[in-house]
């Protein structure tokens, strides 16, 4: 067995799949992962992947043109999503089920279908796992919440399981074309920004100034004021149900929602 | 009219916003539409529910009326002319501020406006076709408008709204039209329904005019929809779900509405529900809705004149399940999508994934499990590859009596509702929903079971 060891993001794994495919191993004989494996197993090889751009903006057309936009899309929120453990079993690990879904994918008549036969394992995994990813950024669309600071920026802080930056982005430069806005990934220390008029970017928040992210402009407290009214008046008194609130916005969307957090 | 003068902004949405909430209409579905690169705002067709308030219900809309002053004296309503409630009235750039400041902090996907009728139909109608002309043409919003026709306004100001909104509503009120003349005397059946026929045209017209030239302006791109009170006045959900079949069949509406009743203003001519508004009732009648809509049901095979109600103890489907196991067995390896429709615990999407997924592996119970198959209620039903998942019997007694173990057949939230606590045996809530023991048992079963 030859073992691809990528990084946990979407460059990394899409390198992989260039360098898997390419070595000629044999599919059967090779798996991705982005876990680096607690116990090397004995007759395996193990070869880091080196992140190549060129690599993976290469996997990425490919597979644009030969299994379409919304194939694409969904794979890549796969790769973006978090990959977690439920007890002792070890659920297949995502880089590889990409890999093996692209695999059959490409030998099919009409790859833009491949994620229709969830009877094949792989294609379950990624399908779960791009479920979830999208899951999470469609409620993010929504409870995301912006902040207007002293310098017009609007700012927002999230604290997402998975990468959905990307896809927040896109959406969120599509709806305000001219503002300055920035969503800060804090899980992950990434913010995507877009300026006034231009496209978004992704970038590293090392240097992020905490400081001025505290600053508001004149009238910002006053909307969120102003909107937390709002959200306290829309509730039927005959109807109050925590539980079900609770149920549907979930604790770990709260802390970053203001008329959750701003005690009134 | 008594409007209060020299409020301020958070007073006058302190007031407009509580007055708007028993609307329950607060979706933002039905349209995508890009963003134009100017101003703000684009929309996405599943809708975006953006916070969920006290009573768990999703917040999508700045939902409110432009006033709450009403010249119309509706029973049901809190504010009809007669009742001592503060009034206030936005002014069209009230809204405006509010929309587009709300709009770029992500804390709404639109506007939803509502009024009461201040003056006349019409000088309302025309105000809320201000309002959005300005939203639209002045500060270059793009996203999404739910807007209220107002029974009897000049159907030329519909008309022209009908342009600038992505979806108009007109509530019916009442089931029947002998109950909407009790409690609502100065609406009718017929301006209730003649402005909502006339957006039906429209929109019919409109999409004719869209094949011809793509450009054409869109009138109401996400369709009507309507909302009806429940528990208010006696009708039977036969009755209730009669109408709303009519009404998608009849008037194309994109969604029906069940509203149940909040006695408000403590009106003694209505019912007092001391045991909270009738949830489960109402849950009962939005699962049959997604019959209708999604799952190719007719009203007539869920309830019948000898069988007016919905049985409070299992959903719809299995109730209907339930009395056509003639039906049963299904083989999900083969049956057609129609067939696996009709599955207790199958969904839409469930039915559609399965019937692309078994063309290239025969699939087994496991891969239902993974497809999002709800098994503990479908293994009663079906086969895969000729075999039942256990050893069960097709049987009515013995299957009815392991679905209700089942405790999501009365949803969490109702059965430890916040507010309403729930109790089977309740006397009161068995009025409520008149029903007698016979319906609330079906036959066989004893009540220690349960």
């Amino acid at each position: 067995m030859y073992i691809f060891l990528c990084e946990d993001n979407i460059d990394s794994i899409f390198t992989g799949i260039y360098d898997a495919w390419a070595s000629r191993y044999g599919h059967a004989n090779i798996s991705l992962t982005t876990c680096p494996p607690d116990n090397y197993t004995l007759f395996s090889e193990y070869i880091t992947v080196e992140t190549d751009y060129e690599k993976s903006e290469k996997v990425a057309r490919t597979l644009r043109a030969r299994l379409g936009e919304e194939t694409y899309t969904e794979i890549c929120q796969a790769a973006c999503a978090l990959e977690e453990n439920h007890g002792r079993k070890k659920a297949m690990d995502k880089a590889d089920a990409i890999y093996h879904t692209i695999v059959l994918a490409l030998a099919l008549k009409d790859g833009s279908k491949v994620l229709n036969y969830l009877g094949e394992p792989y294609v379950n995994r990624v399908f779960h796992l791009s479920r979830k990813a999208g899951n999470e950024a469609h409620h993010l669309l929504g409870f995301l919440r912006f902040q207007e600071l002293e310098n017009g920026l609007l700012f927002a802080r999230i604290h997402p399981k998975n990468q959905v930056l990307p896809f927040l982005g896109e959406h969120f430069s599509d709806r305000l074309p001219e503002e300055n806005f920035m969503i800060y990934d804090a899980s992950h220390n990434q913010a995507a920004l877009h300026p006034k008029g231009k496209g978004f970017f992704l970038t590293d928040t090392q240097d992020l100034n905490q400081e001025m992210l505290g600053r508001f402009s004149p009238e910002e407290l006053e909307y969120q004021k102003l909107w937390c009214t709002f959200f306290e008046n829309i509730a039927i008194e005959a109807r109050i149900n925590p539980k079900l609130q609770n149920q549907n916005i979930l604790k770990r969307f709260q802390q970053d929602v203001i008329e959750f957090t701003r005690g009134s | 009219m008594n409007l209060q003068k020299n409020m301020d902004l958070l007073e006058k949405l302190t007031i407009l916003s509580d007055a708007a909430k028993y609307d329950v209409a607060c979706t933002s579905s039905g349209v995508d539409r890009k963003g134009t690169g100017r101003g703000m705002g684009n929309s996405i067709a599943p809708g975006v529910c953006h916070s969920f308030s006290a009573d768990g219900r999703c917040i999508s809309l700045l939902k409110i009326l432009l006033t709450n002053e009403c010249i119309f004296n509706c029973a049901y309503c809190l504010n009809n002319c007669a009742s001592q409630v503060k009034r206030a009235a936005f002014t069209p750039d009230e809204i405006c501020t509010l929309t587009m400041e709300f709009y770029r902090r992500n804390y709404i996907e639109g506007l939803f406006l509502s009024s009461g009728i201040m003056i006349s139909p019409s000088y309302t109608m025309d105000l809320i076709y201000q309002t959005l002309w300005k939203l639209r043409q002045v500060h270059h919003f793009n996203g999404y408008i739910h807007v209220k026709s107002i029974p009897g306004a000049d159907p030329v100001l519909l008309e022209k709204t009908g342009f600038l909104a992505d979806r108009m509503s007109i509530n019916l009120e009442l089931p029947t039209a002998d109950s909407l003349r009790q409690l609502a005397p100065c609406k009718s059946r017929s301006t209730i329904l003649r402005p909502m026929r006339q957006i039906q045209n429209r929109i019919t017209d409109n999409k004719q005019e869209l094949m011809v030239y793509r450009e054409t302006p869109r009138f109401v791109p996400a369709g009507q929809s309507t909302q009806m009170i429940i528990g208010a006045t006696p009708e039977n959900d036969f009755q209730i779900m009669s109408v709303a079949e009519n009404l998608y069949q009849k008037f194309q509406l994109k969604r029906v509405f069940y509203s149940a009743f909040v006695n408000v203003n403590g009106n003694s001519n209505l019912p007092a529900l001391p045991g909270g508004p009738p949830l489960l009732r109402e849950h009962r009648l939005y699962q049959a809705d997604w019959l209708l809509r999604y799952y190719h049901f007719h009203v007539s095979e869920l309830l019948s004149e000898d069988r007016p109600d919905f049985n409070i103890f299992l959903d719809p489907k299995c109730d209907w399940a339930l009395r056509h196991l003639e039906f049963f067995p299904v083989e999900i390896n083969q049956a057609s999508y129609q067939t696996l429709l009709r599955v207790p615990g199958i969904g839409y999407k469930s039915a559609e994934r399965i019937v692309k997924a078994r063309k290239r592996n025969r699939l087994t119970f496991e891969d239902l499990k993974k497809i999002g198959v709800v098994l503990k209620r479908a293994l009663y039903f079906i086969t895969c590859s000729g075999k039942m998942m256990y050893n069960t019997k097709l049987e009515e007694n013995y299957i009815c009596e392991n679905l209700m173990r089942d405790k999501t057949q009365i949803p969490r939230d109702i059965r430890e509702g916040g507010y309403q606590q729930l109790s089977f045996f309740d006397k009161e809530m068995r009025s409520d929903f008149q029903l007698t023991d016979t319906q609330i048992l079906p036959p066989g079963q004893r009540v220690s079971s349960i």
